[in-house]
């Protein structure tokens, strides 16, 4: 009784313990972070892939140059979509046309198009490949 | 080449659809590769037409989705924004017609007791 009439005349802010702090620097300190629970989608419905292989590679090239890199160095030249990177040539290809590509070397043309050099694994031959397309 | 006619396309479910769309781009891009190694000039017309069947197709897939969607959340409280009416910025934030018509019981009573009384002179 004698404390809770003193607690009622000095309020209760009596007792406060001061924190301890180890170091002089104040740093972030760490909070509950809840993960999100949306009540509804925000897009009705996601888009279809957008760089699907057809939009990636656009055409072979069957140009002088590239026609002897297709017997010489066992590569497919293709004019190529210019967002495309090197990983999505090489999956659209694969695809496409059922060919493992070795490596992928791609340049933007003078006329803003991006053309894309594939080289084929040993156990392909690219004349066979380009025949067939 | 055959042009794709939406009608048809509509009685499709939705896997039928994807393999109609699949066909189509193999098309264009075959024409695409004829195209390089000198095609004649009706297989470069059916380019054009390709296309508009891709659109087509992808019209028909995107409508009936966006459709049945709109069925499933009429009873909702949420629903996806884009689904949403679009109007103008301004007028999805304006006060609704309920908020409009809202008066304060001060206003009630005095439309109450002093109505416009519509009255004529005798001539």
């Amino acid at each position: 009784a004698a404390a809770a009439k003193k607690a009622a005349l000095k309020g209760v802010h009596g007792k406060s313990v001061r924190k301890v702090r180890t170091s002089t620097h104040f740093h972030l300190p760490k909070t509950l972070r809840l993960s999100r629970k949306p009540k509804y989608a925000r897009k009705s419905v996601p888009h279809l892939p957008r760089m699907d292989q057809y939009r990636v590679v656009r055409n072979p090239l069957n140009s002088e140059t590239a026609m002897k890199k297709i017997e010489e160095h066992n590569t497919l030249t293709f004019i190529v979509d210019v967002k495309a990177n090197k990983h999505q040539i090489k999956d659209a290809v694969k695809r496409l046309y059922d060919v493992e590509a070795l490596k992928v070397n791609t340049l933007i043309r003078p006329d803003g198009k991006k053309k894309a050099y594939v080289r084929l694994t040993a156990d392909v031959d690219a004349l066979d490949v380009a025949n067939k397309v | 080449m055959v042009a794709v006619k939406a009608y048809e396309l509509r009685n499709k479910n939705k896997a039928e659809l994807l393999k109609v769309l699949d066909e189509q781009k193999q098309e264009l891009a075959s024409l695409r590769v004829q195209k390089v190694a000198g095609g004649s000039a009706s297989k470069l017309h059916q380019i054009g037409l390709a296309r508009k069947n891709i659109a087509r197709t992808l019209t028909v897939i995107n409508q009936t989705q966006r459709e049945q969607l709109r069925l499933f959340y009429q009873k909702k409280k949420y629903i996806p924004l884009d689904l949403r009416v679009k109007k103008t910025r301004a007028m999805r934030r304006a006060l609704t017609p309920f908020e409009r018509k809202l008066k304060t019981e001060k206003q009630k009573k005095k439309e109450n007791h002093f109505p416009l009384r519509k009255y004529a002179v005798k001539a």
